[in-house]
């Protein structure tokens, strides 16, 4: 993932949150001109002092107030009405498209559960932290919580919607443009809420085909002696009793599952880029990195972080 | 060669011998050669040494017992002793019986090692630390804990007085001590 | 002889020490256990080589649901409306166990046979004497580990008699087979593997030869199969798994089933998520049938796993449903799912009695079963096709079965969600009728089901699979069902699909049921043995156990030529549990929601196993 990493309202990369960048604008416009106007009346206000203002006549004054009252009107007619035309674009999307993607975010303290729903369960995808979708192709995406309130923000592709626990929110949006795009828990949601992102990869729509086919298989069988090894770390050790590698024993649905950790570009929800030393490191000491996060130090030996490596590299 | 052979042979056996007969008068060094035990059990010969009153370092801790609440259900605990701690499978918690004992100490052992009559053996499978969170959570569960450290209010389904209210379990008619 | 009979021990005892999972069987091919002669000193005819045709002597008693129809139902009339009333005990034993007794005594010839729950001890006792002393009795010493992944009680069953031997399953997941006579250890065969959650607790069957074995443990994301073994050796011959590719389920050319949704490609793998077909259940503890002239096997899969119906989107074939398989080589013919993407723990592995029945203007070969769903459904045995499906107890989650598409119509506002109570669902998981086995009268034409009278409240948790611990994701509390009483035992006329009678119990009557001629037979939890009219429901007798009967009664013939009733009290299984495991009912999910529903059982019975058996000659 050598592509920068946006994570701006001011750059959009899809039609909601162009409507949203251009309304931002407006706002921006239409306060600056207000508050410019404002700070210049002012000003012509103090300069001319306190005897200008009681020899003007009542009627001048009510003129003034006149034009007041009625810039402000117009000033919020506008506002109002971009509003409302920016949110009725916006929720445009929500019309179902038949050819949407749904997916499902499970919010967690401080990850993303996902899973890419199907028609047909055997062809759904479990992954976390990391979504990939296609570019110009509407997605729904089903918001739950396991536990507190979060917020799931794209500034990139769409606003904030919350993740209720025991409620069911939605947002639609549509990534324009490939790209890497940060997405960010947008509502505090305890102590390691900053380093709780979510990576939105925009591919291609054959690419992102590509991809999600491979998110459908299960965990390689380790091919040397190290994965072999590797793999009964995961099995044998504290691995499984939280993660889930599919083909494997480790079942566990309390942490992200692993099955394609290898694909993704970052570890701990964005805390550090996916590299073997981080990730040993992670594994090594998770706490170090991103303090109070549910992950124990599991007490793995050297001899087991070493093969345990080589097997989750295999996972892509 | 069969000569050497039979000579090397004779070595061997005599080697063995060496280790059949030795007499290590102090296998381990002196300081090591009496452990403290894990009792799970009053009665011990001669007169008694006290149990040992070692502690969940989470007795008193509002975190741990949280996250000893939250380890509870995440190790499927709940599946087999109630997800209010009221037993299924295997015993209840909430109550005043212990089969394998209440102490801090007692109770790490059984989750570390597992119990012949269907405890699985958690040891090396989870971590010590949560071992002792799970101990203290377990201690809750029969008002074991101070009532302002330990857990309250469930996020699911109220099927029981929350950890920091519960009864004295000794409410119920049983003998005690 | 002698000296194969303990290379033959000496090498079980070695498998079972090690859990070696694997097959074994003796080097030398098993002695003709027909040839033998039979274990009793009294003669019995020809039929001896033939279980099927010895099932139909109403004096024995053979296999737990008395014959391959799983009728209950025996001729014997000594005992009668007319002297049930004085009907006492004869002799009684006590088994030592303070488990659930879920299972039925077998009497063949002048010996009758019973196995306890674990420590699963089968024990033979001499009836020619006063007082059945013990003639044998084997210890296949089953590891206590097993209990711990063991979802509802420590239960048995019950063993099975077939050709001069014995059959029955132990707890940590053996099939073994005994020598009827001495008792002695024929074959063991090491089948479920603990660590993944596998026990057994359901009644073998044998069939030509063939002795059927299903495991248990839905609760612990097992695999669920039925294995065909060997009656002589112990060997598998087939095995058939409940989810998976078809040539795991033992799905081929000759599998037609009678419903659209049945039929397709590996429907095991594709209406699962993933790879939770791997994990997903579909057990078969419960009970099989045989019909000797369609040479077909019929039993039911149990509940998919976990619980919670959100980790397994998709209709989760073939769990929650009915096979109808070859015996000989396991080969599925037909396929019905009572609960498409089970929502309540909905297991299909209820007794299927079979019957002839004049229906829709002709005779109809059928096959019935009262479902935990609440439906009591009438199924056309020999293509699968509903015939009929009635609610039997008060049902709201379930508007009935389409019987153009043969689906369970699904009421939706019922449904569980993860992370979302949703209250009063009727039936609850135990369903309006669990294990129990009701029985069929071929004079009335009445089914006498005992059956609860349950609703829950049900909220979906995420379930982590970690292999040898539950796998259920779902906090449940049971309560009593509209009325109040928290049991039926109802005679229901399959034909006009409705009840004749209806006896309100307080308790679920989680025991068997039992027709002898005109009286019916059943249990309490509270301990009462009950006989009633089988035309009326008239109470005519009842006697208090020690313990609550959730057992299995049988009727036989002694050999001083007298009727006898016989049945194991002693209180457990699933809701039993409060009391046999001292549950804390404080915490209304104990026992996975009967703390709910059953707080007030521990001041009404206490454990302790019991053999009771019942005359009116006075016995001896």
């Amino acid at each position: 993932m050598g592509a920068p990493l946006i994570q701006s309202a001011l750059h959009p990369a899809g039609i909601q949150a162009a409507r949203i960048e251009h309304l931002w604008w407006v706002m921006f416009w239409v306060c600056s001109v207000v508050f410019v106007a404002v700070v210049v009346a002012m000003g012509i206000a103090v300069v001319r002092g306190r005897g200008a203002a009681s020899s003007a006549s009542e009627a001048t004054l009510a003129r003034s107030v006149a034009i007041a009252v009625g810039l402000s009107i117009v000033a919020l007619l506008v506002l109002l009405t971009e509003g409302e035309l920016v949110g009725r674009g916006v929720a445009s999307l929500r019309e179902q498209d038949p050819n949407a993607l749904r997916i499902q975010i499970t919010g967690n303290q401080w990850w993303w559960d996902v899973q890419y729903l199907n028609p047909n369960p055997s062809l759904i995808v479990t992954t976390a932290n990391e979504i990939h979708i296609p570019v110009g192709r509407p997605v729904g995406i089903v918001l739950r919580s396991n536990d507190v309130i979060h917020s799931l923000w794209i500034p990139a592709l769409h606003g904030k919607r919350d993740l209720i626990p025991g409620r069911v929110t939605e947002i639609w949006l549509q990534a324009d443009r490939a790209g890497f795009y940060r997405g960010q828990c947008a509502e505090f949601c305890g102590l390691q809420h900053a380093k709780m992102a979510l990576g939105v990869v925009a591919d291609l729509p054959d690419d992102f085909e590509r991809w999600l086919t491979q998110m459908r298989s299960p965990a390689p069988a380790p091919t040397t002696p190290s994965q072999t090894r590797g793999k009964d770390v995961v099995e044998r050790g504290p691995c499984a009793m939280c993660h889930t590698v599919v083909g494997t024993l480790a079942g566990g649905r309390t942490a992200p599952d692993l099955t394609h950790i290898a694909s993704r570009s970052s570890i701990g929800a964005g805390s550090l880029p996916n590299t073997r030393g981080n990730l040993g490191g992670w594994i090594v000491d998770p706490q170090h990195v991103k303090p109070g996060n549910h992950m124990p130090a599991p007490g793995l030996s050297s001899e087991e972080v070493q093969p345990l490596l080589d097997y989750l590299e295999t996972l892509k | 060669m069969r000569r050497l052979m039979c000579l090397l042979a004779c070595v061997a056996v005599a080697a063995a011998g060496c280790e059949r007969e030795a007499r290590r008068y102090t296998e381990l060094p002196a300081a090591a050669n009496r452990s403290t035990a894990v009792r799970l059990t009053m009665l011990q010969p001669g007169s008694p040494q006290p149990l040992s009153n070692v502690q969940s370092p989470y007795q008193y801790n509002a975190y741990g017992l949280s996250e000893g609440k939250r380890l509870y259900a995440a190790y499927n605990c709940a599946g087999c002793h109630g997800l209010n701690g009221g037993g299924a499978i295997g015993p209840a918690l909430t109550d005043d019986k212990w089969i394998y004992g209440s102490h801090a100490d007692q109770l790490f052992s059984t989750i570390s090692q597992g119990r012949p009559d269907g405890m699985p053996s958690f040891g090396g499978h989870i971590p010590d630390q949560q071992i002792w969170q799970l101990v203290a959570y377990v201690q809750s569960l029969a008002g074991m804990v101070s009532q302002d450290a330990a857990t309250s209010r469930n996020d699911d389904q109220a099927a029981a007085k929350p950890e920091n209210r519960i009864e004295d379990a000794r409410q119920i008619q049983t003998g005690h001590r | 002889m002698k000296l194969w009979a303990h290379r033959c021990v000496a090498r079980a005892a070695l498998v079972a020490t090690t859990s070696f999972l694997a097959t074994t069987s003796c080097n030398k091919p098993a002695p003709d256990v027909r040839s033998e002669t039979p274990p009793s000193a009294r003669p019995l005819s020809g039929a001896m080589a033939d279980p099927s045709r010895l099932a139909q002597d109403d004096g024995q008693w053979t296999m737990p649901a008395k014959n391959y129809a799983a009728t209950r139902f025996t001729a014997l009339d000594e005992i009668s409306t007319g002297n049930v009333k004085q009907m006492g005990v004869a002799w009684t034993f006590s088994t030592g166990v303070t488990a659930g007794h879920e299972g039925p005594p077998l009497v063949v010839g002048d010996t009758m046979y019973l196995v306890t729950p674990w420590p699963n001890i089968l024990y033979a006792f001499d009836l020619t004497k006063p007082g059945a002393p013990i003639r044998w009795q084997y210890d296949p010493k089953p590891l206590g580990a097993a209990k711990g992944v063991a979802c509802c009680d420590i239960v048995n069953r019950g063993a099975v008699f077939a050709n001069g031997a014995l059959f029955f399953n132990t707890l940590d997941g053996r099939a073994i087979s005994v020598d009827a006579a001495t008792g002695k250890e024929r074959w063991v065969t090491q089948l479920a593997d603990i660590n993944r959650g596998e026990t057994i607790t359901m009644a073998p069957l044998v069939v030509k030869g063939k002795v059927f074995v299903g495991n248990s443990g839905g609760e612990f994301g097992v695999r669920g199969w039925l294995t065909a073994l060997d009656a002589g050796d112990g060997s598998v011959a087939w095995r058939a798994y409940s989810t998976g590719p078809d040539k795991d389920v033992l799905i081929g050319p000759n599998f037609t089933p009678h419903y659209d949704s049945d039929r397709g490609k590996d429907l095991g793998i594709t209406t699962w998520p993933g790879e939770a077909w791997r994990t997903g259940g579909g057990t078969v503890w419960g009970w099989l049938s045989y019909d000797p002239e369609a040479d077909l096997l019929y039993y039911g899969t149990a509940n998919p796993g976990p619980w919670n119906p959100d980790q397994r989107p998709g209709d989760n074939k073939w769990t929650a449903g009915m096979f109808a398989r070859s015996p000989d080589t396991g080969e599925a013919r037909w396929f019905y799912q009572t609960s498409p993407h089970d929502l309540f723990d909905h297991d299909g592995v209820n007794e299927l009695v079979l019957a002839d029945l004049r229906m829709n203007g002709g005779a109809r070969k059928v096959l019935m079963r009262a479902d935990r769903n609440g439906l009591l459904y009438v199924i056309d045995r020999s293509t699968g096709e509903v015939l009929s499906a009635s609610p039997f107890a008060p049902v709201n989650s379930n508007k009935g079965v389409d019987l153009k598409t043969g689906r369970l119509i699904a009421v939706p506002e019922k449904a569980p969600k993860q992370g979302i109570v949703v209250r009063d669902i009727c039936p609850a998981a135990p369903g309006a009728k669990d294990w129990q086995p009701m029985a069929f009268s071929p004079k009335t034409g009445l089914l006498y089901i005992p059956h609860n009278n349950l609703c829950m409240d049900f909220e979906g948790m995420a379930a982590s699979y970690i292999a040898g611990t539950p796998y259920v994701g779902a906090s449940v509390v049971y309560k009593a069902g509209p009325g109040g009483n928290r049991g039926f035992f109802t005679a229901w006329d399959p034909i006009a699909a409705k009840p004749r009678w209806q006896i309100k119990e307080n308790f679920p009557v989680w025991s068997g049921a039992l027709v002898a001629n005109d009286l019916v037979f059943y249990g309490t939890m509270e301990g009462w043995f009950k006989a009633v009219d089988a035309g009326t429901g008239q109470l005519l007798w009842q006697f208090k156990c020690g313990s609550g009967v959730i057992g299995q009664p049988m009727a036989f013939k002694g050999p001083d030529g007298h009727e006898y009733i016989a049945v194991a009290a002693g209180i457990g299984g699933w809701p039993g549990a409060i009391v046999s495991a001292d549950l804390d009912p404080r915490d209304a999910t104990a026992g996975n929601g009967w703390g709910g529903a059953l707080g007030d059982l521990k001041s009404a019975t206490t454990k302790g196993g019991m053999l009771y058996v019942f005359t009116v000659s006075g016995g001896k």
